[in-house]
């Protein structure tokens, strides 16, 4: 017998599908919420984006009592605390998130606040500090990628002490995540790519890195499939309802399958762009995907290769010999970079974001082999090494 | 009924064993960052009087060293002076035989949910980088290489030695100075 052994938890009731947010009434009413508050952002309250929320409530007699609609892209303890302040004043009794990473991480780290109690959400930061259930907490993504409706973690800003406190907690999990396609209807095509190639990232390294599992492996081939199949399908038309909800769906399978398996190289050189450069997350694993993959080509020659079928489909899959479908997966990702730089420029290299300079470059990767995710890549990375790979992605 | 015996004299050795191995990492951090000067460069990145435990949940054996400063580390046995930085901590005491049998990577260990990480992720991927070289210098080469993700390819076999001997000397000569003390 092996050491094997894993683990996978995925207690979030999916909703996904066509009239899927008019199921909300009757999951919080099941919940015996009758008193939900929204947390979302500016942008998503623009775009129309509550409007099919707040309708599908209202048609079923249930009122919104509160919302918060000014979340931040980096959310903060402050704006945490307001949210909780509002919350306890208006009598609330759940939470819907609707947005991206930010307003979803808010969300949970207000969740913390409301049922454990106190105004300084700092006091729970660190792995399995909450200990309770908290209050009912549903999660309508709005962006196809970032999978934070099925993850247990949240990332909020503390202002004063300038640094980002993270949350990890299985009570984080919402009750349920609500996939439902006109939500990303709208999405624009570089945030569409770069989103799905996150959703992507998640799915790839879930499959070739160290806590690879049967059953994240199962989520992670899935939700390759159906990003490869639809990407470039919504990018022709974005108005194909159902190629948007084989994104989604993707996005949370992927989401499903690292928050169990954890993710490697590609995350920690992009969590290192992202705080130094400031560069949007899901372009950061566009940029690094390749060139992350072939470092570790030959630790994962195998498991890449058989990636092969779900990235390119059987006929491909069985035309290229055994020894060479881990490089074929890898071009194939290299032909979709090329074919969404085509639909909206998105970059390939660290050059063409015109945000990055090559002095940079070394701080990058020195951060990187600080980044806990790096523990989980299949092959020890040294930092010449990382440099080497940044070099390889700038140009 | 022989196996109810043999069971708990296991055990208790499987504990003997994690204390000692424990009490000889302890040392061996704090020998490690007298002789390397690339555990140096990686613990002086690490503040000042920063406290770095491995235990066994929930009570367990456990070490503790401490960041003193200019990248060296002192040992501070099984009590720490204050609230420690930075806990790595095995979920039960077989899963830190595992790793310190070297039947288990540590950084298997890690992506098999057999140990947590309580404080700054960073500094406990840094203490893994340390561990990790610090193991490559005092393992034969073929059971550093169960112990390691990647054994150091620019580490050859005059350095380890040297390297070896001097450890292994500092960490004889903590031993005895406890002993004395």
């Amino acid at each position: 017998m092996t050491n094997t052994y894993y683990e996978f938890f995925c207690p979030v009731k999916v909703i996904a599908g066509k009239a899927a947010l008019e199921h909300i009434p009757y999951e919080l009413n099941s919940l015996s919420a009758k008193r939900p508050m929204i947390v979302t952002d500016k942008g998503v309250r623009a775009a129309g984006l509550l409007d099919p929320v707040i309708a599908a409530c209202e048609e079923s007699g249930l009122n919104i009592i509160s919302i918060y609609d000014d979340v931040p892209p980096d959310s903060s303890t402050t704006v945490v605390r307001d949210i909780a302040a509002i919350y306890r004043k208006e009598k609330c009794d759940s939470i819907i998130a609707v947005g991206g990473g930010s307003a979803i991480d808010t969300g949970k780290a207000v969740n913390i606040l409301v049922s454990e109690g106190g105004t300084d959400i700092a006091k729970y930061t660190g792995a399995g500090v909450i200990k309770h259930p908290l209050k009912p907490f549903f999660v309508i993504p709005t962006t196809a990628g970032t999978g934070s409706e099925v993850t247990s973690v949240a990332v909020i800003t503390d202002e004063k002490k300038g640094v980002k406190l993270p949350f990890t907690s299985s009570f984080l999990l919402p009750n349920a995540a609500i996939i439902d396609p006109r939500m990303t209807l709208t999405l624009p095509p570089h945030i569409t790519a770069a989103t799905a190639m996150d959703a992507m990232t998640h799915a790839i390294e879930s499959f070739t890195c160290m806590a690879k599992n049967p059953l994240s492996d199962a989520y992670a081939t899935a939700a390759i499939k159906k990003v490869s199949n639809s990407l470039l399908q919504v990018m022709d038309n974005p108005k194909d309802t159902d190629a948007r909800l084989e994104l989604a769906q993707a996005s949370t399978m992927a989401g499903i399958a690292f928050s169990n398996s954890m993710v490697g190289l590609v995350h920690s050189l992009g969590h290192a762009t992202g705080a130094i450069c400031h560069l949007p997350h899901g372009l950061c694993m566009s940029l690094y995907l390749p060139y992350a993959l072939e470092f570790n080509l030959e630790t994962i020659r195998e498991p890449l290769g058989e990636l092969l079928l779900h990235l390119e489909g059987p006929e491909v899959y069985a035309a290229t010999p055994a020894s060479r479908r881990a490089e074929t997966s890898i071009s194939a990702l290299r032909n979709l970079r090329d074919a969404l730089y085509r639909h909206c420029q998105l970059p390939r290299t660290l050059k063409e974001t015109g945000k990055v300079t090559e002095a940079q470059l070394d701080l990058i990767a020195e951060m990187a082999l600080d980044d806990g995710s790096i523990m989980f890549n299949p092959k020890e990375v040294s930092l010449q090494d990382a440099r080497a790979v940044l070099q390889r992605a700038w140009a | 009924m022989l196996a109810k015996r043999i069971q708990p004299t296991a055990s208790r050795a499987r504990r003997l064993y994690v204390e000692l191995m424990f009490q000889v990492m302890g040392r061996a951090l704090q020998a490690v960052s007298e002789v390397d000067s690339e555990v140096q460069r990686e613990a002086r990145a690490l503040p000042e009087g920063f406290l770095f435990e491995m235990m066994v949940m929930p009570a367990g054996p456990r070490l503790i060293v401490e960041h003193v400063g200019d990248g060296r580390f002192h040992y501070h046995g099984n009590s720490a002076p204050r609230p420690v930085d930075v806990s790595i901590q095995f979920k039960h005491l077989a899963h830190a035989f595992l790793v310190l049998s070297f039947q288990e990577k540590t950084s298997v260990a890690f992506a098999n949910d057999r140990m947590l990480v309580d404080g700054d992720v960073s500094y406990a991927v840094r203490m893994t980088r340390v561990l990790n070289r610090l193991e490559s210098f005092i393992l034969p080469r073929i059971i550093a290489r169960r112990a390691v993700k990647e054994y150091p390819a620019n580490l050859h076999l005059p350095e380890k030695l040297v390297s070896a001997a001097k450890i292994y000397l500092k960490i004889a000569t903590l031993f005895i100075q406890t002993a004395r003390a």
